[in-house]
């Protein structure tokens, strides 16, 4: 089993830091080959809306930079955790500026899902996916909405994604806590 | 009243984010506002762009984000413009000052899928202590396409709603309920978006000269 780890955090950050370690050893007690992808390091630039992964390229993105490598690795995934500072309720820029690059994944042709216009899948097989976030302190309304826009996200992807907020300092038995309910939650089983 | 409309589409001034926010700056300058535009994909490539953004954020009285919706939320400039100001304003502002207003649509036909961009849009007003003045969503972003007229009823409906946020916004009020929901209201029955969208991307396609199927799978695995 191979899992992937997009970590979405800025250097200096201990308590997403300490989240990317737990989470990185509750994979690896589970899958055969972890990878870690540190967003910040990478060379990934901000998509442009032209939406040519859809009708230039089709699947991929007319830009060429590490985007198409982490892409590749994704498909190639059993599981994948983002793992990222919840951020006004939402996702870091490090991680978003991925996200917004996953489209190629996508088919652009629209179909319905739980009710609502999504679009169609254009793989057979995407990776279970599990989104770790971190907070110094509690926050209600950040945390619904993450669990909101993690949820939002899964229907994308016609699935269910699983999240959990882990919340104060860093504290590594709490952050891998944290991590093993959520890849239990996913069922991904050594 | 200084307002700063933020564009947060890539496309800048070809988007349906410049189209909606061009025409409320127009509504609020009738009403005496003055306005000024700030493409967040565009300035924030160069730490000059953003020091510009982030001080015309904190000279304004308003601060409108008029943005597309990328997977459920902010696209990532417009998200890391926001986490810049939010670190900046916790050590320097007035509170409730400038407010925040919010203009997003998305390509699916369903308004409400915005609703999670607005609320980390609100939290980051909490966040950043400044007002909120709320937001218009629409779905079918797909159909803005540089002219209202060409719209199904000559787009009346929203420019009904620009134009009552950009007065309730002038006087320093809250966007009007109404308002809200005339905008968010479909611009056409669902399965003729569907149609006429999935039909667009062929077409597209056919202009670009794609030699790949729509479905094709590069990354093969799958
Ligand atoms: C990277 C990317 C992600 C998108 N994600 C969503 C989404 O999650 N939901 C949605 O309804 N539309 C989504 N869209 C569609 C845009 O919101 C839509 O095309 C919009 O009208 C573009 O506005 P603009 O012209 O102002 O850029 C996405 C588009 C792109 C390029």
């Amino acid at each position: 089993m191979k899992a992937l780890l997009l970590d979405g955090c800025r250097e200096g950050d201990y308590l997403a830091m300490e989240a990317v370690l737990e989470m990185t050893a509750a994979l690896a007690g589970r899958a055969d080959d972890v990878e870690v992808v540190k967003l910040r390091e990478l060379a990934i630039s901000a998509c442009t809306g032209c939406f040519g992964c859809w009708t230039r390229t089709p699947g991929e993105c007319v830009l060429q930079d590490d985007a198409a490598t982490v892409l590749r690795s994704y498909l190639g995934s059993d599981v994948v955790a983002y793992v990222t500072p919840v951020t006004f309720g939402g996702y870091s820029s490090q991680l978003k500026m991925m996200l917004d690059r996953c489209i190629p994944l996508l088919d652009p042709r629209f179909t319905i899902v739980g009710g609502e216009v999504h679009h169609l899948l254009r793989y057979r097989r995407y990776p279970k996916t599990v989104v770790l976030g971190t907070l110094p302190s509690p926050d209600a309304e950040a945390e619904r909405l993450f669990a909101s826009l993690v949820a939002r996200n899964g229907f994308n992807f016609h699935r269910t994604f699983e999240a959990e907020v882990l919340v104060g300092v860093p504290d590594p038995p709490s952050a891998r806590r944290c991590a093993e309910r959520l890849l239990d939650r996913i069922g991904v089983t050594a | 009243m200084n307002a700063l409309i933020l564009v947060g589409s890539p496309k800048g001034r070809v988007s349906a984010s410049w189209m909606l926010g061009s025409r409320l700056a127009e509504g609020l300058r009738d009403h005496g506002v003055t306005v000024q535009y700030g493409m967040v994909h565009h300035e924030l490539r160069s730490g000059e762009g953003t020091a510009k953004l982030l001080d015309l954020f904190d000279s304004s009285d308003l601060v409108v984000l008029a943005f597309p919706l990328y997977v459920d939320s902010l696209p990532a400039p417009l998200t890391r413009l926001l986490e810049l100001a939010a670190e900046r304003r916790g050590r320097t502002s007035a509170p409730g000052n400038p407010r925040l207003a919010v203009v997003v649509q998305c390509g699916f036909p369903e308004a409400h899928q915005c609703d999670t961009a607005i609320g980390i849009c609100r939290r980051f007003a909490g966040s950043a202590g400044m007002g909120w003045a709320g937001a218009l969503a629409m779905g079918m972003g797909g159909s803005l396409e540089g002219d209202f007229r060409r719209l199904p009823g000559g787009g009346k409906q929203i420019l009904d709603a620009l134009g009552k946020t950009a007065e309730a916004l002038a006087r320093g009020g809250d966007i009007p309920d109404e308002a809200k929901a005339v905008f968010a209201r479909p611009l056409m029955p669902r399965w003729l978006y569907i149609l006429t969208g999935n039909l667009g991307w062929r077409l597209k396609m056919r202009k670009n000269k794609a030699r790949r199927p729509i479905g094709d799978r590069p990354y093969a695995q799958g």
